[in-house]
């Protein structure tokens, strides 16, 4: 039986689309949900940084936050019918950590004492993986809410891609309490050369930041953790509860790359890291392929492939007897058209070694490079045929 | 490309006669191409230039043709052009190396637990060690021009936005001393200029319209050049597709089949130059910025020799006083 990108998405609950950013990964999440609610799913897309006019094109608010349904409105005005529902939620990029903090605080006065704390500030804004983090979590809280049989979960831009699997184990690190524990203890606020005599080396490098920062920041960073102790209890659990819903066997990750060099490489890369990860990819979606044209140009059977920048004036001949006319329109366009050749010649065949190295049953959707935004719940309905074959 | 006439004193200095030029811009939209398109120019006009790429891993990539340059020293790609790679981690190490003399100590220290937790969890640090490599290597004075091309994907911001986070969040001691030096050079407009690189089409735009605006409202740093690349042209308009479309049939299959391919084709170019000019507009219209288009080149394989060729493209605007000096043979790859 061949694998198909259509019976990856029959078969699985979840849909965690992975890729470098730039790729349409936001717009192929949306286009599997909307595909899965078309055909009686009860479907949810959780994304992060859509373009404006997708957010407005499923009806949700430019705040991030909470859960909406696509407003039947909407779907009327495309022309769409569902046989199942379709939600959107987005998630504040923004305020991933403040979220978290906000969520897992034992009180409101340890939450305002982490929130104001200027540490944390600066950490918040800074500290790569919140995000990957809360699409996490919340896609575990979806999951675990019953309300959806498919969810489909965008990624976040990430440096690179395996973040986004990664981000757990590292928020984790980053709160390890034994680690932890050297910050929170009271002298360390009063400063940190007080830990000298515990161990030298600990002591060397904690009286050079101490040196280094000052020992107002080191109250404040000490501070700090002692208002997230409270939060780090059930961690390990919620740790545990996320890598469940990524492992489960009803999880499948879908790469959405384009026909780019410097993409194709992040997608080996990425592709090979899930493997080794425990969670290999189901499916791939090329997206912004330039196909070939590989009928014959003239009746000598010309072969496959042949038509590139050189070939143009034969392309010219062809549209001229067509009856294109005059001779400088066809020209331009003969020209036109084999520079498009060129380009579709060379994603053909990155694509092509790029999917020698995929195991065999894991299915390949191209997606052309449709001109324009593909940002109205229509357009996105444009991807399908595409994704999922034939009607 | 159009450029409205200015007066000379509203116009910014060529960007190559700063000492740093960062570029800054949303992935995959062709930031490295840029990079090396415009030292290419400066390696035409005798200076010795340093292309430093910031990258979070160092699996080091082909950028445009030209090798990677792995390990810690500078590697001369070209004559004249040097390539090196900047990461926080190794940055921190090197400077650690400086000021801790003791070999055993040192290692000591990189073992140690509180150290790599430090490195891997402190917000931050990597990056305001990356950012004071730069910082170094500008003012070391072994270059005429340095010019940082940010990594593949991220928008480069967090790199601008740590010394001036770190000089505010710590008022003494030795990184309040070395955050301001590094903010001081970043933000003097005679030896910087910040420049961004985007697509025209809308998500890169929505996202290089805030990008400008914090360079130049939040961090108030001396911004260089808008670049807008991939940018199609199309010499066909819609108004010539409809009486073709519209000709008479009855040609040979294979000919009207090649036929509907071309048109196709022509519909798409077309599309993509409206979309692109629109988001052209609407870029200029947003940020202000000076724009500097190159255009959307059709190839199988992207190589070197198309780097060159959009070097020579953007060489008179963005260095259009200077003259080329003779007697120096062209770089060959």
């Amino acid at each position: 039986m061949t694998s198909t990108l259509r019976g990856v998405v029959e078969r699985h609950d979840v849909i965690v689309c992975a890729g470098s950013g730039g790729v349409g990964k936001t717009t192929t999440a949306a286009a599997i949900a909307l595909w899965g609610a078309q055909r009686g799913r009860r479907a949810a897309v959780l994304t992060i940084d859509p373009a404006r006019r997708l957010a407005d094109s499923l009806g949700l608010p430019l705040a991030g936050g909470s859960e909406v349904v696509v407003p039947a409105a909407l779907l009327r005005e495309n022309g769409i019918v569902l046989r199942g529902s379709l939600s959107a939620m987005m998630l504040d990029q923004k305020g991933a950590w403040d979220s978290l903090v906000e969520r897992h605080a034992p009180s409101a006065e340890v939450r305002d004492r982490i929130l104001r704390n200027r540490f944390y500030q600066h950490l918040s804004q800074s500290f790569a993986g919140s995000q990957e983090y809360m699409a996490i979590e919340e896609l575990a809280r979806l999951r675990d809410s019953g309300r959806y049989d498919l969810i489909v979960v965008d990624t976040p831009p990430s440096r690179h891609a395996l973040e986004f699997l990664e981000a757990p184990q590292r928020i984790a690190d980053f709160l390890d309490r034994r680690i932890v524990r050297w910050f929170v203890k009271p002298y360390v606020a009063a400063g940190w050369s007080a830990l000298r005599l515990l161990n030298r080396t600990a002591g060397f490098v904690l009286r050079a930041l101490e040196e280094a920062a000052g020992v107002g920041v080191l109250a404040e960073i000490s501070d700090f953790f002692a208002g997230m102790q409270g939060l780090f209890d059930g961690m390990n659990e919620r740790m545990e509860r996320v890598y469940r819903v990524l492992k489960s066997q009803k999880t499948a990750f879908v790469l959405v790359s384009s026909p780019e060099e410097e993409v194709l490489e992040e997608a080996e890369y990425l592709s090979d890291e899930m493997r080794a990860l425990g969670m290999p990819l189901r499916a791939v979606v090329f997206n912004r392929v330039h196909e070939e044209f590989t009928e014959p140009v003239d009746d000598d059977d010309v072969p496959r492939g042949a038509i590139g920048g050189g070939e143009w004036r034969r392309v010219q001949a062809a549209l001229e007897r067509a009856g294109i006319a005059p001779a400088d329109l066809a020209r331009r366009l003969a020209r036109n058209f084999a520079a498009y050749q060129d380009v579709a010649r060379g994603d053909g065949l990155r694509l092509e070694m790029f999917s020698r190295g995929l195991p065999r049953q894991v299915p390949i959707a191209r997606v052309p490079n449709f001109a324009g935004d593909l940002h109205q719940l229509s357009a996105l309905a444009r991807m399908h045929p595409y994704l999922f074959g034939g009607a | 490309m159009k450029r409205r006439t200015e007066d000379a004193a509203t116009e910014p200095a060529s960007p190559l006669e700063r000492r740093l030029v960062f570029l800054a811009g949303k992935g995959g939209v062709g930031k490295s191409t840029v990079a090396t398109a415009l030292a290419l120019v400066a390696v035409r006009r005798r200076k010795r230039v340093l292309l430093l790429g910031l990258d979070s891993d160092d699996r080091g990539r082909d950028v445009a043709g030209l090798r990677p340059a792995p390990g810690a020293e500078p590697v001369e790609v070209l004559p004249g052009l040097f390539r090196q790679n900047v990461e926080g981690r190794a940055a921190l190490e090197e400077y650690l190396r400086l000021v801790v003399p003791v070999r055993r100590v040192l290692q000591a220290v990189f073992d140690s637990r509180v150290y790599q937790y430090f490195v891997a969890a402190a917000p931050g640090l990597k990056e305001l060690m990356a950012i004071g490599k730069i910082w170094y290597e500008v003012d070391r004075g072994r270059w005429d021009l340095v010019i940082v091309d940010s990594p593949a994907t991220g928008h480069a911001l967090q790199y601008l936005r740590m010394p001036k986070a770190a000089y505010e969040t710590f008022t003494t001691g030795l990184v309040h001393r070395e955050a301001k030096r590094v903010w001081d050079l970043l933000r003097d407009p005679a030896s910087t200029a910040v420049s961004v690189v985007t697509v025209a089409e809308e998500l890169p735009v929505n996202e290089t319209v805030a990008i400008c605006r914090e360079i130049r409202e939040q961090l108030a740093l001396p911004p260089g050049c808008l670049f807008v690349n991939r940018v199609h042209a199309p010499d066909l308009s819609a108004a010539e597709l409809g009486p073709a479309a519209a000709r008479p049939r009855g040609g040979r299959p294979a000919d009207e089949a090649l036929c509907r391919a071309a048109l196709a084709a022509a519909e798409e170019e077309i599309a993509w130059g409206a979309l692109n000019e629109s988001y052209g507009r609407r870029l200029a219209a947003e940020t202000g910025w000076r724009l500097v288009k190159l255009p959307f080149l059709f190839r199988e394989e992207f190589g070197f020799g198309d780097v060159e060729a959009l070097s020579r493209l953007i060489e008179p605007v963005v260095a259009p006083a200077a003259k080329p000096r003779p007697g120096r043979e062209e770089p060959q790859r």
